[in-house]
């Protein structure tokens, strides 16, 4: 038996990028572990991941591409070849760039691979060069991205390694235990040197049950919190005069807005006692260093950017940033010197596009569309919007239109692929090669392909190969190899891949980017913020412009931006979906629905598979407090409605006072075989944006419950 | 309940599941470690470190060996959190070539 070991680094939207080992007998791969060399990762995997190989196996893979046979959505399909599926997706393509224009092609795709040539912009080249509309994929921490670019610019922030000097760690919205779980040791390791952990989260998550302290908010009121925490630093002179002086502008004006949003007033959107709003700035403020870790979760309701920019502001005025392990963690990714422009090729772009948001794809594909001609074709990769996208009715009603034509590239025939027209295989991990940027450290990856690729697939960048040479495409530029691709992916002169080599990186799987170590690094301890002014911006010259998405999240495209007025100071905006916001619709539905990441999946990856479905269970499930079940006659296990005027979907119940009165949780990721409605959650989730980025409100929604 | 110590321990505990596990999740007797099931965030970090294959997932148990899903549960009830690695008991060097062997 000829036995090896392959180093790579895992595939998916999640902070921690694990580096993987695979154990390859006789090119099948056997297993997988994580690699106990990496700093970060430190040869742990996780619930999704352990198992990858049964994915790579699993005897649900798509290995050949397919072509409908029976009604759309049914499911039935038939065995075709590649030469038969890319000759007739281009001759559909040009006909009907010539009847419509490119404009009726619409592409999406988001992370469902985050590997830096196979993932987020793999096809944006393509579809910048044909014209098609450009798909705005505001999935994850947009209004995190354009909120931070407008306090304190694209940073990296503090290196997750360094919370090992932390001595107050907030974890704002995020369940690190689930869905970050490899920075969980330098937070223990920080607690073991005296540091206090806070989790401020609505339900006692993994995470909250083994902090120090939980605060348990309500949803979607975070920002009440923070500009309560800005008062009382304020107020109370808990401030760090020099460091606002030299190192930010707008204190006075922010001072001056913060007067108002005194601890009773955010005691009462969020439901968390004045003594603990106040005693919690108050440690904040003199506890250095003080750490902030966001998690996605934190945006997604009406107010979510400006609650970014609320907390951005928190570590400016306490001088937070002046120490090691000191000031704010959002996305590392912002290190990574990668060359976005070679990989997006907005130059490709015709003058005008039309921007297409992702979070509404169902009101696109039915007819409501801000301008330009109806979508004839929609190409989706790393994607899975019908288990994810929210207004699933439209949706459905959209995706089974016969003169739509659907391309879906996938791994599984998912909820999505169902509807296709030409189904196409793509490969996982263990069977393309990629270099991989993180978002939780501050390690370049490199995955070298592990096996062969399984029957007929293909990785995404072959994928496109295939389509360009169909649509005539004769650029070179279209037709790199992989490693050619790979090589053109960095910016390797930059100071930060100084010393790293892509022939070392295969060697090694990984490398620390040339940065100040973890027990040095302090980005801003003398300011130097990537903004405009090159300060932390309390108030912010970049609102002036109006909300915008980072055009790296469009496909490079930097015209037809939201453009709304943005006030440049920090403020409150409450949630539209809530009792006390909207009393009317309360009392139809009054209850607050949160869908955070199941444990088990990522995002909808893995909601097909056993070993994950025996963890999260085979059917949906929802937590309710256990006195909003009683009120309504429902005991544990119950089959259950969740309704609101979009839509419904079922599950059965699970009764915990991990979460207060009058908030449901229905992880999200389950796919629509899992659901005895044939829904998920997002049958019920809002299409309204966030006030910045364009980011969805998913802990904005109000349903009610009732026995099935 | 997905990851699980079996009677492979018994014997030798090496404890080095101990040291690389995140959330002190493993609880100790006299003879062998248990994986508390409401603690294990189901990393796996602890199955390949083990010197005996001891630890498995769940899912992965063969059937004589599915009755220390509840044997882990229950007994990390009942023993204490071992938070840091022990030296392996007297004859587990032994005992791990005799198994590794088999």
């Amino acid at each position: 038996m000829a036995q090896s070991i392959v180093v790579g680094a895992c595939p998916h939207d999640c902070p921690d990028t694990c580096s993987i080992l695979t154990t390859v007998e006789d090119g099948k791969a056997i297993a997988v572990r994580g690699n106990p060399d990496h700093p970060f990762t430190k040869g742990r995997l996780c619930v999704k991941v352990n198992n990858y190989e049964e994915r790579v196996y699993s005897d649900q893979r798509l290995l050949y591409p397919l072509k409908r046979v029976g009604p759309k959505g049914s499911g039935s399909f038939s065995r075709i070849t590649w030469d038969e599926a890319i000759s007739e997706i281009a001759a559909r393509w040009k006909a009907i760039i010539a009847d419509s224009g490119a404009e009726a092609i619409l592409p999406y795709s988001y992370l469902g691979t985050q590997g830096i040539i196979n993932g987020l912009n793999v096809g944006d080249p393509l579809f910048n060069k044909l014209g098609a509309s450009v798909s705005e994929r505001t999935f994850c921490d947009s209004a995190s991205c354009t909120a931070y670019m407008m306090t304190i610019g694209h940073t990296p922030g503090v290196d997750p390694e360094s919370f090992v000097h932390s001595k107050y760690i907030i974890l704002w919205a995020c369940n690190t235990l689930s869905t970050n779980s490899h920075h969980w040791p330098f937070i223990e390791k920080a607690r073991k040197n005296g540091a206090k952990l806070v989790v401020i989260d609505p339900v006692r998550s993994r995470t909250a049950a083994l902090a120090d302290w939980h605060i348990q908010i309500r949803p979607g009121t975070d920002c009440a919190l923070a500009l309560a925490m800005i008062h009382i630093v304020i107020k109370e002179n808990l401030i760090e005069r020099d460091y606002i002086d030299k190192h930010t502008i707008g204190f006075d004006e922010l001072a001056a807005r913060a007067t108002s949003y005194t601890p009773e007033f955010a005691s009462r959107e969020t439901g968390i006692p004045v003594e603990d709003i106040v005693k919690l700035a108050r440690e904040y403020a003199t506890t250095p260093p003080a750490v902030v870790r966001i998690g996605v979760a934190v945006e997604r309701h009406a107010g979510g950017g400006q609650t970014v920019r609320a907390i951005a502001c928190l570590p400016g005025l306490i001088g937070a940033w002046k120490h090691v392990g000191g000031g704010l963690l959002q996305l590392p990714i912002w290190a990574f010197p990668v060359n976005w422009p070679n990989l997006m090729r907005p130059d490709l772009q015709p003058a005008k596009m039309r921007v297409i948001n992702t979070w509404r794809l169902g009101a696109a594909l039915t007819g409501d569309l801000p301008d330009g001609p109806p979508i004839k074709s929609l190409f989706v990769y790393n994607a899975n919007p019908m288990a994810m996208v929210t207004e699933q009715d439209k949706l459905e009603r959209g995706l089974a239109r016969e003169d739509l034509f659907t391309v879906v590239s996938e791994h599984f025939l998912t909820d999505t692929a169902k509807y296709a027209d030409i189904v196409l295989p793509a490969t996982t991990q263990l069977e393309q090669k990629d270099i991989m940027f993180s978002w939780g450290h501050l390690y370049l990856s490199y995955n070298n392909p592990a096996i062969a690729p399984l029957g007929e697939a293909v990785p995404n960048t072959e994928l496109f190969r295939r389509l360009a040479a169909a649509m005539d495409i004769d650029d070179p530029f279209f037709f790199r190899s992989d490693d050619e691709m790979i090589e053109t992916s960095m910016d390797w002169a930059n100071p930060a891949l100084q010393g790293i080599s892509l022939e070392q990186l295969k060697v090694t799987g990984f490398a620390r980017l040339s940065l100040q170590q973890p027990d040095e690094w302090a980005p801003h301890r003398d300011g130097n913020f990537p903004t405009p002014s090159g300060k932390c911006e309390f108030k912010s010259s970049i609102a002036e412009g109006g909300n915008f998405v980072v055009p790296l999240f469009r496909q490079g495209y930097g015209g037809d931006q939201a453009g709304e007025p943005v006030d440049p100071l920090p403020h409150y905006i409450a949630p539209n979906e809530n009792p006390s916001t909207s009393p009317g619709k309360a009392e139809h539905y009054p209850l607050s629905l949160i869908s955070p990441k199941s444990h088990a999946f990522l995002n909808s990856n893995y909601g097909n598979l056993p070993a994950q479905q025996a963890l999260a269970g085979e059917q949906q499930m929802v937590i309710l407090h256990p006195q909003d079940a009683a009120s309504r006659g429902i005991v544990a296990g119950s089959p259950i409605r969740v309704f609101n005027e979009r839509g419904s979907f079922e599950a059965f119940a699970t009764l915990s006072a991990d979460v207060i009165s009058g908030v449901v949780v229905a992880p999200a990721g389950y796919w629509h075989r899992s659901n005895r409605k044939g829904a998920t959650v997002h049958a019920v989730t809002s299409p309204a944006y966030a006030d910045l980025g364009r980011a969805p409100t998913f802990s904005d929604v109000l349903v009610q419950v009732t026995m099935a | 309940m997905p990851y699980v110590v079996t009677d492979l321990c018994t014997g030798c505990r090496y404890t080095e599941c101990v040291s690389v596990c995140p959330v002190e999740c493993f609880h100790i007797d006299d003879a062998m470690t248990y994986i508390d099931p409401q603690n294990c965030i189901d990393c796996g970090g602890c199955v390949p470190v083990c010197p005996v294959g001891a630890i498995q997932a769940a899912h992965k148990l063969p059937p004589d060996k599915i009755e220390w899903i509840e044997i882990n549960r229950r007994r990390a009830g009942e023993t204490p959190v071992v938070a840091s690695r022990l030296p392996p008991l007297p004859g587990a060097d032994e005992r791990k070539n005799a198994i590794l062997l088999r």
